[in-house]
């Protein structure tokens, strides 16, 4: 598969930009470009952002700034990425395919995709993570995911509260190179837990019922909960029940690993 | 729409498509060793440089390569020659296919890490798929280069 487009653009400012994806619905952001070339869809005017330094990590005291342009190589292999979550996040995104490819795929391209098998996603669901978008808005990447219907705007950057804590990120795969079964992503900061599952096969949602049940100390009843609160689906090479049984265990195992 | 970059150093200007990848100019311009096993992102066979990073040219677009520095195994020869010696003494070649894409990912390996372990060597290699090897004599030949003047 290959995208199609008629014209290649690089955007001057994101006004510019958004003016230009305002102005057909058939102009489109491009930034890795690779989930594009996946769909092989057909565009008008493809829209360049590369000019505009969104592809910058920055760190303050509290927070991490991830530009959307960062790719995803550059993201997993910053030193204070690393240090996030116990070193889960960066492990995390470096599950998706090869380093070749992850040289390409960005940040954004990954969020703003809310793909149902992403392990970007699931490894950021469980940090307290803000998206932000021009014209100016700001979700918590959990609000984002649930927006519904098509997003309106250009997301600019990810800001990451910078917290101490332990991580876990479990890809189940049937082979190196494959999307997950289901992915399983926890992190334990200021004595809470967070439970993050995606590719269920729905994109990653937090168990809220199982974090609860985490936090009072009864890990096995998380692991069950985790696995029967959230929506689970069959799909081509698993079943909603193994999918489950999965979720069972590695969440189980996860939380007995974030509070070793 | 006019591209002009460095392909090995020399510095080009060509006329590519908004649309065309990477490999597909490449290749037009005679750099046949450019493979394009899947064209789906997956197999690594088409790997080049681009700002000594490597990247998988059936899905970058040419255009975007504008003012950089593109590298083909035809930039890395004596690397390679050293490279194919160990392929060699491992029989860690069969048909070859995957072999271009391969040394360029070596290359990389080889910047990134002074002393990778045997885990990062993998990792790094996961996205260069081989069908004919099984890849332990290919992993036998990479260490044998890498320990090389140690
Ligand atoms: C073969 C293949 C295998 C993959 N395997 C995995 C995997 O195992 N795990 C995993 O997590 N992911 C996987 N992915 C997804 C990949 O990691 C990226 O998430 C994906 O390629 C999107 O990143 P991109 O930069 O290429 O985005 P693009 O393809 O450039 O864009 C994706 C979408 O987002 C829009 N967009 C991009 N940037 C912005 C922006 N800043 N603002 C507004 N809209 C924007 C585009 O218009 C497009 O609709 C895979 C993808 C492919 C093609
Ligand atoms: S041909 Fe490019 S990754 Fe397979
Ligand atoms: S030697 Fe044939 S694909 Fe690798």
């Amino acid at each position: 598969m290959s995208l199609r487009a008629n014209n290649y653009y690089k955007a001057t400012s994101l006004d510019d930009a958004y003016q230009k994806l305002k102005d057909n619905p058939k102009n489109a952001i491009i930034a890795g470009g690779l989930w594009m070339k996946k769909t092989g869809l057909s565009y008008e005017t493809l829209i360049d952002l590369s000019e505009l330094h969104l592809n910058e990590i920055k760190v303050n005291k509290d927070e991490i700034h991830v530009g959307a342009l960062v790719t995803l190589r550059d993201f997993e292999t910053n030193p204070e990425i690393k240090k996030l979550n116990g070193g889960a996040t960066s492990f995390g995104v470096s599950e998706v395919v090869g380093p070749a490819f992850r040289n390409t795929a960005t940040i954004g391209g990954s969020i703003f995709g809310r793909f149902p098998f992403s392990d970007v996603i699931a490894s950021l669901l469980p940090l307290d993570v803000t998206v932000k978008l021009y014209p100016e808005q700001s979700y918590s990447l959990e609000e984002f995911l649930n927006i519904k219907g098509k997003v309106d705007g250009i997301l600019t950057e990810i800001v990451i509260k910078k917290e101490e804590g332990k991580g876990y990120f479990h890809k189940v795969k049937a082979t190196s190179l494959d999307f997950a079964m289901v992915n399983i992503s926890i992190s334990k900061r200021n004595n809470k837990h967070y439970i993050a599952v995606g590719s269920r096969p729905l994109v990653a949602s937090l168990a809220r019922k199982a974090m609860i049940e985490a936090d009072k100390g009864d890990f096995k009843e998380a692991a069950r909960l985790a696995a029967e609160e959230l929506s689970y689906l069959d799909s081509n090479n698993i079943s909603k029940a193994y999918r489950q049984d999965l979720v069972k265990v590695y969440v189980l195992r996860g939380l007995e690993e974030v509070n070793k | 729409m006019k591209l002009q970059f460095f392909l090995n150093g020399t510095d080009v200007v060509w006329d590519v498509r908004p649309d065309e990848y990477l490999s597909n100019a490449l290749r037009r311009h005679g750099i046949f060793s450019i493979r394009v096993g899947c064209d789906e992102s997956i197999c690594g066979s088409c790997t080049v440089l681009v700002d000594e990073k490597p990247v998988l040219s059936c899905s970058v677009l040419a255009i975007t390569v504008n003012g950089k520095h593109v590298t083909t195994v035809e930039g890395i020869q004596e690397e390679v020659a050293r490279l194919s010696h160990f392929f060699g003494e491992e029989g860690a070649n069969q048909c070859s296919y995957c072999g271009s894409g391969m040394a360029i990912i070596i290359h990389a390996l080889k910047k990134e890490y002074k002393n990778p372990t045997d885990e990062q060597i993998r990792d790094f290699m996961v996205g260069n798929i081989c069908r004919c090897t099984g890849y332990h004599s290919q992993f036998k030949a990479i260490k044998a280069y890498l320990a090389e003047g140690k």
